[in-house]
C-alpha cells in the first residue's frame, strides 16, 4: 500500500496538468445576448430539410423509419411549417401544416391520403407528430425569445461545455412549458440539449443533441437529436439529411391545398 | 540466470499486475488501430474509387464539410477547353440518409461521361438515357437497402426504379447509388449545379503539366480548387479533422497507458529495491540497472502493443461490418499500421519507464541492502 502511495505521488502531477488543460474556461455572454442569438440563428428564413425519424417504442413495441420532407418559413413573430412522410410507401403522403403568428393560438391541417384533410385543433397540439415523441408544439416553441432568459450554471455534455440557460415565458408568451433549459455550446452556437418542464416542474421532454454539423449557410447546427419523454417507453432519434435555405416558395405552399402534393 | 531472464521474471512475479498494465496499454494502441485505420480507410476508399473511375484530377470546392459546396456545371464547359485537357465529366454527389438505411453516397453523373464507363453490370441494365428516371446500385448499396433489379428506391420526393446492379470495383462506388446527372439535379432540386469536374488528361502528361493546368484552373475558379486525384482527400477539410480527431483520441487513451506503465515501473522498482542493492553489491553497474528497468519497460510496452494490435484488428473488423460504416468505409488493415502501432508501444513503453530508471540508479548499495 505504501508503495503504491509513493508511485502515485509521481503519477498524481501528471494526471493534475491534463485535467487542468482540459477544463480551460469559456468566456461567458449574457443570458439575453446569448438567447437573442440563438433566436435569430432559429428564424432563419425559408427552408427546406429533409430527415429520418427513427420512433423507438420499448416493450415489443417496435421500430418505425419514416423519412420525411419538411418545408419551413420562420420570421421574427410567425412560423410556418409543412411535414409530409416520403417513406415508407404505405405512409407516403402523410403530412400536416402548421402556422402560428404573433401571440395567437397556433393552427393547422393534417392530410391523410387520399382525400381525408382535418384541421389541427388545440386538442391534438400536444400531441406527438406521426406518433413520435416530438410534438406539434415543441416545433413552434422560441422559448429563445421569451422575456425571462438567465443563465444558470455550466455543464459538460458530451465532452462540450456548454451555458445552461434557462427560459420562461412572459405575460405574451403561448406554450404549455413553466420553464425550458437549454445546454448551449457558445462556441458554435448550437444547443447541445434541451428540457422542457411543465408548471409543476417535472421534466417533460428531453431532447439531446447527438451530431453537429455544418449547415449549407457555412454555421454549425444539430443535426441529429434523441428525444426522451420521462416516463414513456419510447425514443424519437431524428438525423438530418439534407438542408437548403433561402428557398422561394409561394404563398400557397403553405396552404392546407398544398399537403395534397409531394414537391 | 541470464539478464533477460531477470527482465521476464520481474514483469511475472506480479502477474495480475502485469496483466492490467497490459490492458491499459493495449486499450491505448487498440484505439490508434481502430481510429486511424478507419480515418485511412475512408482516404484510400476515396483514393481506389478514383483510380476505378480513371480520374487523373478532380475540381471541386473542398472548403465545407466531407462535401464540396456545389457550383454552375458551366465550369465543366471552361475547363475543357484548357490545354492539357483530354475529357471532363460533371458529377453532383450526395450523401443522405436512404429510405431505412443510414447515409448513403448518391452519385449523379453526367450521362454519357466517362464516370459511368468504369461499371461493371452485373444484373439488371444501365439507364435507357440521361432522363429515365432510374438508379444503378453498387452492390454494397443493393444489399443496404436490401433492394433488386425492377424494386423502387425512395430519393427525396422521388421513386427511382432500380434498374441493374453494379460491380464498381471500390468499395465506396459499390455502397454508391448512381443515376444520371440531370435526374439527380431535378430530384434535389440542384437544377445546373455540380460539385464535382472530373478531369483526364491525355497519356503520358507530366507531373509539371498537370499541376500547370491546375494553376490554370484556379484562374477561371478562384473560390475552387484543382487537385490531382490522390490528394484530393487529403485536402478535405472535414477529413483533416476526422485524421486530427482520431490521432488526438489515441494520443489520450495512450497518454493514460503511460501513466498505467510508469506507475507498474515505479512500483516495481521501490518494491525491489534490496534486489537493486544486491545486484550493484555484486558489480552491476548503474548503467546495467537502468538498461534492466528500461527493458522491462519496453517488454510491457510491446507486449501491450501485440494486445492492442489484436483488439485494434478485431474492433477494425466489428466497425467494418457495422451498418452505419459498411459500404462506405473499408477499414484500412495495412502491415504498416500495425507496425507502427507496436512500435509506438515499445517507445510509450521506454518513455514510461525512463523515470523509474533513474530513480533505481540513483539507489546506493548500502542503503539499498538496508532497506
Amino acid at each position: 500500500m505504501n508503495l503504491m502511495l509513493r508511485s502515485l505521488r509521481h503519477a498524481v502531477p501528471c494526471v493534475a496538468l491534463l485535467v487542468s488543460v482540459a477544463s480551460a474556461e469559456v468566456a461567458a455572454p449574457s443570458a439575453r445576448d446569448l438567447a437573442a442569438q440563438l433566436s435569430n440563428i432559429i428564424q432563419d428564413g425559408s427552408s427546406v430539410l429533409r430527415l429520418k425519424m427513427d420512433i423507438n417504442k420499448a416493450g415489443g413495441g417496435g421500430k418505425t423509419v419514416l423519412q420525411i420532407q419538411v418545408k419551413s418559413l420562420r420570421g421574427k413573430g410567425s412560423t410556418d411549417l409543412i411535414y409530409q412522410i416520403l417513406w415508407p410507401k404505405d405512409r407516403k403522403g402523410e403530412s400536416f401544416l402548421i402556422h402560428k403568428a404573433g401571440g395567437r393560438a397556433p393552427g393547422g391541417s393534417l392530410f391523410t391520403p387520399p382525400d381525408s384533410l382535418v384541421p389541427l385543433t388545440a386538442a391534438k397540439i400536444k400531441d406527438g407528430i406521426f406518433g413520435s415523441d416530438l410534438a406539434y408544439d415543441d416545433l413552434l416553441d422560441n422559448f429563445f425569445a421569451w422575456d425571462n432568459q438567465a443563465i444558470v450554471g455550466t455543464e459538460v455534455v458530451g465532452r462540450v461545455p456548454c451555458q445552461i440557460l434557462e427560459s420562461k415565458p412572459g405575460k405574451g408568451d403561448d406554450t404549455g412549458y413553466s420553464h425550458v433549459r437549454s445546454w448551449i455550446d457558445t462556441k458554435l452556437m448550437v444547443t447541445m440539449r434541451v428540457e422542457k418542464y411543465r408548471g409543476s416542474g417535472k421534466l417533460a421532454k428531453r431532447i439531446d443533441t447527438t451530431r453537429v454539423s455544418k449547415g449549407d449557410s457555412g454555421n454549425w447546427v444539430g443535426s441529429s437529436f434523441s428525444l426522451q419523454r420521462p416516463g414513456q417507453d419510447s425514443v424519437t432519434e431524428i438525423e438530418g439529411s439534407n438542408s437548403k435555405h433561402d428557398v422561394t416558395f409561394t404563398a400557397a405552399d403553405f396552404t392546407p391545398e398544398a399537403l395534397r402534393s409531394l414537391k | 540466470m541470464t539478464f533477460f531472464t531477470i527482465v521476464l521474471r520481474s514483469l511475472t512475479r506480479r502477474p495480475v499486475r502485469t496483466c492490467l498494465t497490459l490492458v491499459g496499454i493495449s486499450i491505448g494502441i487498440a484505439a490508434v488501430v481502430t481510429l486511424v485505420g478507419l480515418a485511412s480507410g475512408y482516404e484510400k476508399g476515396i483514393g481506389k474509387q478514383l483510380d476505378a473511375v480513371g480520374i487523373d484530377v478532380v475540381v471541386s470546392n473542398m472548403s465545407g464539410g466531407l462535401m464540396p459546396k456545389s457550383f454552375n456545371e458551366s465550369l465543366e464547359q471552361k475547363v475543357a477547353a484548357l490545354p492539357r485537357v483530354a475529357e471532363t465529366t460533371s458529377v453532383l454527389m450526395r450523401m443522405m440518409s436512404v429510405e431505412e438505411a443510414p447515409i448513403m453516397m448518391i452519385s449523379g453523373r453526367e450521362w454519357g461521361g466517362f464516370a459511368w464507363s468504369g461499371m461493371k453490370i452485373l444484373n439488371g441494365r444501365m439507364p435507357k438515357d440521361g432522363s429515365e428516371k432510374a438508379v444503378v446500385l453498387g452492390t454494397l448499396a443493393a444489399e443496404a437497402l436490401k433492394k433488386k433489379v425492377g424494386d423502387t428506391v425512395q430519393i427525396e420526393v422521388e421513386e427511382l426504379t432500380v434498374v441493374g446492379i453494379a460491380d464498381g470495383r471500390s468499395m465506396v462506388e459499390n455502397g454508391t447509388i448512381f443515376l444520371s446527372l440531370g435526374v439527380m439535379q431535378e430530384v434535389t432540386g440542384d437544377i445546373g449545379k455540380i460539385n464535382f469536374v472530373d478531369i483526364r488528361v491525355p497519356p503520358n502528361t507530366s507531373k509539371e503539366e498537370i499541376d500547370l493546368l491546375c494553376r490554370d484552373i484556379k484562374g477561371i475558379f478562384p473560390e475552387g480548387r484543382a487537385m490531382v486525384a490522390s490528394e484530393v482527400v487529403g485536402s478535405s477539410q472535414g477529413f483533416r479533422v476526422v485524421r486530427a480527431m482520431s490521432w488526438s483520441t489515441s494520443l489520450l487513451a495512450i497518454i493514460v497507458g503511460v501513466l498505467g506503465v510508469m506507475n507498474t515501473m515505479l512500483m516495481t522498482v521501490f518494491e525491489r529495491t534490496h534486489e537493486i542493492g544486491i545486484l550493484l553489491a555484486l558489480g552491476w553497474r548503474r548503467r546495467r540497472i537502468v538498461s534492466m528497468v528500461l527493458c522491462e519497460s519496453a517488454l510491457l510496452g510491446m507486449l501491450g502493443g501485440l494486445v492492442g494490435v489484436g483488439l485494434g484488428v478485431l474492433g477494425l473488423i466489428s466497425l467494418g461490418s457495422s451498418p452505419g460504416i459498411r459500404g462506405f468505409i473499408e477499414p484500412d488493415l495495412n502491415p504498416r499500421l500495425l507496425l507502427i502501432s507496436i512500435a509506438i508501444a515499445v517507445v510509450v513503453g521506454v518513455i514510461s519507464g525512463l523515470y523509474p530508471a533513474w530513480r533505481s540508479s540513483r539507489l546506493t548499495p548500502s542503503l539499498a541492502l538496508q532497506s
